[in-house]
C-alpha cells in the first residue's frame, strides 16, 4: 500500500498547499511509502523540498503538454501512476488546480472524490471529514473505492517536516491520447481593466447612478488609469447595464480592499458599503452632504463628480507633468 | 339479465378498471412522499373544504372564470344523481324506480327536475363561458398549459350535459317523465324538436347511451389529463395548511437517520402533500399570473414548476415503486433548473391564488434546503449574507456592538442582563439598526412609542437576525441555531410582548418561533401605533397630500395586516390605492432573500414603482425596512418623482404639524 499525492509548482518551488497535502497524506499513509507526482520541464527541482516533508519517491511525468496547465492530461498521468503503484489513496490540495485534477481523475477512473478535508481515517470505506459551508460547517462522510481520492482543505493541517533519508527521482512517459491534451491553458490575455483586478487594486474609483450613463464612466476610467487602480461601480450602474457585473463592488458584488477608495456620486447604500468596508481609506465625491457615504468616508468633496474628477485628473497630470 | 344490463355492466366494468388502476397508482404515488402533519386542526379543514371547495372562495377571486368554473362546479353537484338515475334507464326504459328508495323520491321531485334544467342551462353558459375566455380572451396565464386537454374536456362536458337535455326532452316526447312537464321549462321546450313516433324511441334509447357512454370515457380520460383535479383537488384542499400562512414547516435535525431530510432533492424527498398538489394543478396559471418573477420576465412560473415537477413525479415515480434499487435522478435540474428555483421570493401570491390549495412557496424552499445544506449550490452572491449572518449575526456584517448606535440620544432604554423586563420590547431588526434608509422608521417607531409614554426597550447588541433570510434561502439549519439562541435571550429578558417594525421579523417572531418553545405576544409597529392613535394617545394632524400605501407581503399576504397601516395613513393623510393591494399585493422584489440576490430579467421594484407613481400620489407609504430600500432604489432607478417613507415617518411629521 502507499500514498500518492499530486504536487503543484510554483516558479521553482512547492506550491505551500501542495506541502500540506503531503503532510496530510503521510498521516494517511501510516508509515507506508508516500510518493510525489509531479509534472513539466525541471519538474525534479522541488525533490529536496519533497523530501523532507517525508516524500520517498519523486515521480516526474514528463511529456510537451505539461509545459503549461492541463488538468485531464495531469488526471490521465496520475491515473496511470496510481494504478502502477497499486496506491491505495490519491491526494492533492484543495486548491482550484488540485480540485480540477482530482474530479478528472475521479471521472476516468469512475471513484468518488472528497473534496476539502481537513482529516481522514484509512480503511474502507474510509471517514472523512470535510469542510462545508465556507467552513462554517463540519461533514463527516464515507468515502467508498478501492482508490480513495482526496483533496485538502486549505491550511486545515500546517505543513511539517519529516525528512527521509534518500527520497529517489523516476521519469515517465504517460500514454496520453489527443483528447486529453485538448484542455490546456493556450493564451493568457490581460483583464480589459488594464491589468488591475477590482479585488486586488490598490486604488479603486467607482460611480454610482451619478455618472450619468455608461459614457460618463469616461472620467473615472480616466482617473483610475492615472492612478493606476481598477473602476468599480454600483448595483444601480449594473441594473441599468452602463457596466458588466464584474464591476459591481457591494454584498453582492466584489468585495474590496483598497487602499484607497474614490467613491464617486455613490450615496452608500447598506449593500454598497459592506463591499467596500475593507477600504483603508475613503473619498467620496457627492452633491449631497447628506449622503449616508459621508459617515464612512475620510475625506469627502461636496460637489458634482463631473467637474471635481476631470479636476483631479488635471492636477494629477500637472503634477506629474511638472 | 337483459341484454342491456350485460351491455352496460361490461362497458361500466372496463371503465371503472381502467379508472381505479390510475387512481391506485396516484395513491400509491401520494403515499411515496415525505412525512409532513396535516391530520390535525380538523375544524379548520372542514371549514376550508366548505369555503373553498363548496363555496368556490379562490375561484370568485376574479369574477368571470370563477362563475364560469362555479357554474360548472356545481352543475355536476347538483347533476350527480342524474347519473346515477340514467344509468338505471339504459337497462330499462320504464325501470320504475320505487317512490321510496332514494333515486326514485328524488327522480319524482319537479323541484329537482327544475334544478336539473337550470344547472344543465348554467353548465352550458360556463363552457360557452370557457371557450370565450380560452378562444377569444386568451390571457396570457395559459401560456405553458396543455390547451387541446382543456378543449377535449369542454367537449365531452358538452356532450354529457346536451345529452342529457336531450334525453330528458325526449322522454317527455313519449310521456315516460315521471315528473310534471312544467317543472322542466328547457327540456319541456327542446321536446317540441322529437315526435312521438317510434323514431323517437329510438332516438331517447340512443340519447341515454350516449350520456352513459361520455361519462364513462370522461371517467377513464380525466385521471390521464390535467382533469385529474376533479378527484385531487377536494382532498388536496382538506389537507392544506391550516396554521399561519407565513410558516415554514421546520426539518427535525434530531430525527432518527432513516426520516432525516435536508429538503426535497428527489422525487420521494417531496412530501406527500407536494406530491398530492403536483398532481392537483388544473394548469390554470392564476399563480403565474400573479407571480412578480414571471412578471419581470424570470424563469420562474409557479404553474410549470408545478407541471415539471408532476412530469418528474409520473416519469420516475413508477419505477421507484416498482423496482427499489432504482435510483432518482436529481430534481433540480432535471425537472427545475437552479434558476427557477432561486428566482422566487417568497411573496405567496401564487399560494394566495390557488384555487386548489396548492404551496408553491413550500416546495420551492424545500428544493432550496436540499441545494444549500447537501450541494452547498445557490448563487455565489448570496453566500456572503450567509456567512455574515453566521458570523456577525446580522446579514450584513455589521459589528454586533453598533447594533444600537442608531437608538443613540433618543432615550430608549436598552435591556442589560438582568434588567427590569419592559411591558414591550421594541424588535428593532437588522435592516432597521444598520442601514441608513431603514433606520428611519426605528428612529420614528422609538420616537412616538416614547411620546405615548410607552414602557419600551431595546435589546441592543443582544438582538441578532432572526435567521428568516438564511430560512428562506433554504439554510434550515442556520436558522433552527439563531432560532433558539434568541428565544432564549427574549426568555432570559422576560420579554411577553413584542413590537416589531421588519415585517419579516414579525411574521418569524410571531409565527415560528412558537416551534422553538418562543411564545410571546407579537405586533407589528403599525398595529401598535394605530392603536395609540385610536385611543389619542398620539393625536396626528392630516394633510391634503395623496399617499398609496404598499402593502409589504410577509405583512398583509402572509399576516393579513390591512387596516392597522391604512388606518395610520389616512390620520396623515389622503389614501389612493394602487391596483395590487392588500392581500394581492406585489412584491417589492426583497423577499425570499433576494435583498441579498442580484436579479436577471427587469426589475420588480421598478414595475412596483410604476404602479405607484400611476396613482398620482406624492407619497409612497411602506412598513417594512425592505420595501424601503427597494422601493427607494426603485424611484432612484426610474427617476419618479416620488418619496418613500414608512409609516411611522409620516406619522411622526403629523404629530409636529400639531403642535
Amino acid at each position: 500500500m502507499s500514498v500518492l499525492v499530486v504536487v503543484e509548482r510554483q516558479p521553482g518551488a512547492v506550491d505551500e498547499l501542495s506541502l500540506q497535502a503531503v503532510t496530510f497524506a503521510r498521516a494517511l499513509a501510516d508509515g507506508a511509502p508516500v510518493h510525489a507526482l509531479v509534472v513539466g520541464a525541471h519538474a525534479d527541482s522541488v525533490t529536496p523540498t519533497l523530501g523532507e516533508h517525508g516524500v520517498t519517491t519523486v515521480h516526474v511525468a514528463e511529456d510537451e503538454v505539461f509545459a503549461s496547465y492541463a488538468p485531464l492530461a495531469v488526471a490521465r498521468a496520475t491515473a496511470e501512476l496510481a494504478g502502477r503503484l497499486r496506491a491505495t489513496a490519491v491526494v492533492a490540495a484543495g486548491s482550484e488546480r488540485g480540485n480540477e485534477v482530482l474530479a478528472h481523475l475521479g471521472a476516468l477512473l469512475d471513484l468518488p472524490l472528497a473534496a476539502n478535508c481537513v482529516e481522514a481515517t484509512s480503511g474502507d470505506p474510509a471517514r472523512v471529514t470535510r469542510l462545508r459551508w465556507g467552513g462554517s460547517l463540519l461533514e463527516e462522510a464515507d468515502l467508498h473505492g478501492d482508490v480513495k481520492l482526496l483533496t485538502v482543505a486549505p491550511h486545515a493541517v500546517s505543513a511539517t517536516h519529516a525528512p527521509v533519508a534518500d527520497t529517489s527521482v523516476e521519469r515517465f512517459a504517460p500514454q496520453l491520447s489527443d483528447a486529453d491534451r485538448v484542455i490546456r491553458v493556450s493564451a493568457r490575455t490581460q483583464a480589459a481593466t488594464g491589468g488591475v483586478s477590482l479585488a486586488e487594486a490598490k486604488v479603486v474609483v467607482s460611480s454610482g447612478r451619478g455618472a450619468g450613463s455608461a459614457e460618463g464612466f469616461g472620467i473615472i476610467e480616466e482617473l483610475a488609469g492615472l492612478l493606476g487602480g481598477a473602476v468599480g461601480c454600483s448595483r444601480a450602474v449594473t441594473m441599468a447595464g452602463w457596466r458588466p457585473h464584474t464591476d459591481q463592488v457591494g454584498q453582492t458584488g466584489t468585495k474590496i480592499a483598497p487602499d484607497l477608495y474614490i467613491a464617486c456620486g455613490i450615496s452608500g447604500a447598506t449593500q454598497h458599503m459592506a463591499g467596500c468596508k475593507g477600504a483603508k481609506a475613503i473619498l467620496a465625491v457627492n452633491t449631497d452632504p447628506d449622503a449616508p457615504i459621508l459617515a464612512s468616508a475620510d475625506y469627502a468633496v461636496i460637489g458634482d463628480l463631473h467637474e471635481v474628477v476631470p479636476a483631479i485628473s488635471a492636477e494629477l497630470r500637472k503634477a506629474r507633468g511638472a | 339479465m337483459p341484454v342491456s344490463a350485460l351491455a352496460l355492466a361490461t362497458v361500466a366494468a372496463v371503465a371503472l378498471t381502467l379508472f381505479a388502476r390510475r387512481a391506485l397508482l396516484v395513491l400509491r404515488l401520494v403515499r411515496m412522499g415525505a412525512p409532513l402533519p396535516r391530520f390535525d386542526d380538523l375544524p379548520k379543514r372542514v371549514e376550508n373544504e366548505t369555503t373553498i371547495v363548496l363555496g368556490q372562495k379562490k375561484l370568485l377571486q376574479r369574477v368571470v372564470p370563477g362563475l364560469m368554473h362555479a357554474f360548472i362546479f356545481w352543475g355536476f353537484v347538483v347533476l350527480f344523481p342524474t347519473i346515477l338515475i340514467a344509468a338505471i334507464y339504459v337497462i330499462d326504459r320504464e325501470p320504475g324506480l320505487p317512490a321510496a328508495s332514494p333515486l326514485g323520491w328524488i327522480e319524482g321531485q319537479g323541484w329537482f327536475a327544475l334544478l336539473v334544467d337550470l344547472f344543465c342551462l348554467l353548465v352550458l353558459v360556463g363552457i360557452a363561458a370557457a371557450f370565450w375566455i380560452r378562444k377569444v380572451q386568451r390571457p396570457n396565464r395559459f401560456q405553458g398549459s396543455h390547451l387541446g386537454e382543456a378543449d377535449l374536456i369542454l367537449v365531452l362536458i358538452t356532450g354529457i350535459v346536451s345529452t342529457l337535455l336531450l334525453w330528458h326532452a325526449s322522454q317527455i316526447a313519449l310521456g315516460l317523465n315521471e315528473w310534471g312537464a312544467d317543472w322542466s321549462p328547457l327540456s319541456n321546450a327542446l321536446s317540441g324538436l322529437f315526435g312521438d313516433g317510434t323514431a323517437t324511441e329510438a332516438l331517447e334509447r340512443a340519447l341515454v347511451w350516449a350520456h352513459v357512454l361520455i361519462i364513462l370515457s370522461f371517467l377513464v380520460y380525466l385521471p390521464y389529463s390535467k382533469h385529474l383535479h376533479i378527484t385531487t383537488a377536494a382532498p388536496n384542499v382538506f389537507f392544506g395548511r391550516t396554521r399561519a400562512k407565513g410558516r415554514l414547516e421546520p426539518l427535525d435535525f434530531e430525527a432518527a437517520d432513516d426520516e432525516l431530510r435536508f429538503g426535497a432533492g428527489t422525487v420521494p424527498e417531496l412530501t406527500w402533500k407536494g406530491i398530492l398538489d403536483t398532481m392537483s394543478c388544473t394548469e390554470c396559471g392564476r399563480c403565474q399570473d400573479v407571480c412578480p418573477a414571471w412578471a419581470t420576465g424570470k424563469a420562474l412560473s409557479p404553474k410549470l414548476l408545478i407541471m415539471n415537477l408532476r412530469d418528474h413525479v409520473f416519469a420516475e415515480g413508477p419505477k421507484i415503486l416498482a423496482d427499489e434499487s432504482f435510483e432518482p435522478t436529481p430534481l433540480v435540474p432535471n425537472a427545475v433548473t437552479d434558476e427557477v428555483v432561486w428566482d422566487c421570493v417568497t411573496c405567496g401570491a401564487c399560494v394566495q391564488e390557488c384555487p386548489v390549495s396548492i404551496e408553491h412557496v413550500d416546495h420551492i424552499v424545500d428544493l432550496r434546503r436540499h441545494l444549500v445544506m447537501v450541494e452547498s449550490r445557490f448563487p455565489a452572491e448570496a453566500e456572503s449574507m450567509l456567512r455574515d449572518v453566521e458570523r456577525s449575526g446580522n446579514p450584513w456584517g455589521k459589528p454586533q456592538d453598533e447594533r444600537a448606535a442608531w437608538a443613540e440620544g433618543l432615550g430608549v432604554r436598552v435591556l442589560q442582563p438582568g434588567s427590569r423586563p419592559p411591558e414591550v420590547l421594541y424588535w428593532v431588526g437588522c435592516a432597521a439598526s444598520f442601514d441608513e434608509r431603514a433606520r428611519l422608521s426605528a428612529e420614528s417607531t422609538v420616537k412616538l412609542l416614547l411620546a405615548a409614554r410607552v414602557d419600551v426597550a431595546i435589546l441592543g447588541p443582544r438582538e441578532s437576525c432572526t435567521g428568516d433570510p438564511a430560512r428562506r434561502m433554504g439554510n434550515e439549519y442556520v436558522f433552527q441555531s439563531f432560532a433558539k439562541q434568541n428565544v432564549a435571550t427574549l426568555d432570559e429578558a422576560g420579554v411577553t410582548k413584542i413590537v416589531a417594525s421588519c415585517p419579516h421579523c414579525f411574521n418569524t417572531l410571531a409565527n415560528e418561533y412558537p416551534d422553538f418553545g418562543g411564545r410571546y405576544e407579537v405586533v407589528h409597529h403599525t398595529e401598535f401605533l394605530a392603536d395609540l392613535v385610536a385611543r389619542r394617545r398620539l393625536r396626528p394632524v392630516a394633510t391634503d397630500k395623496t399617499i398609496t400605501y404598499h402593502d409589504s407581503c410577509y405583512l398583509a399576504r402572509h399576516n393579513d395586516v390591512l387596516a392597522a397601516p391604512r388606518e395610520l395613513v389616512a390620520a396623515v393623510g389622503q389614501p389612493v390605492e394602487m391596483e395590487r393591494s392588500g392581500t394581492r399585493t406585489f412584491c417589492c422584489g426583497a423577499g425570499g432573500a433576494h435583498m441579498w440576490m442580484e436579479e436577471r430579467g427587469s426589475a420588480i421594484n421598478e414595475e412596483r414603482v410604476r404602479e405607484a407613481a400611476e396613482t398620482g400620489a406624492g407619497t409612497l407609504a411602506v412598513a417594512c425596512p425592505f420595501c424601503t430600500i427597494m422601493l427607494d432604489d426603485g424611484v432612484r432607478q426610474t427617476g419618479r418623482d416620488l418619496r418613500v417613507a414608512d409609516v411611522s415617518t409620516l406619522l411622526v411629521e403629523a404629530l409636529e404639524r400639531s403642535d
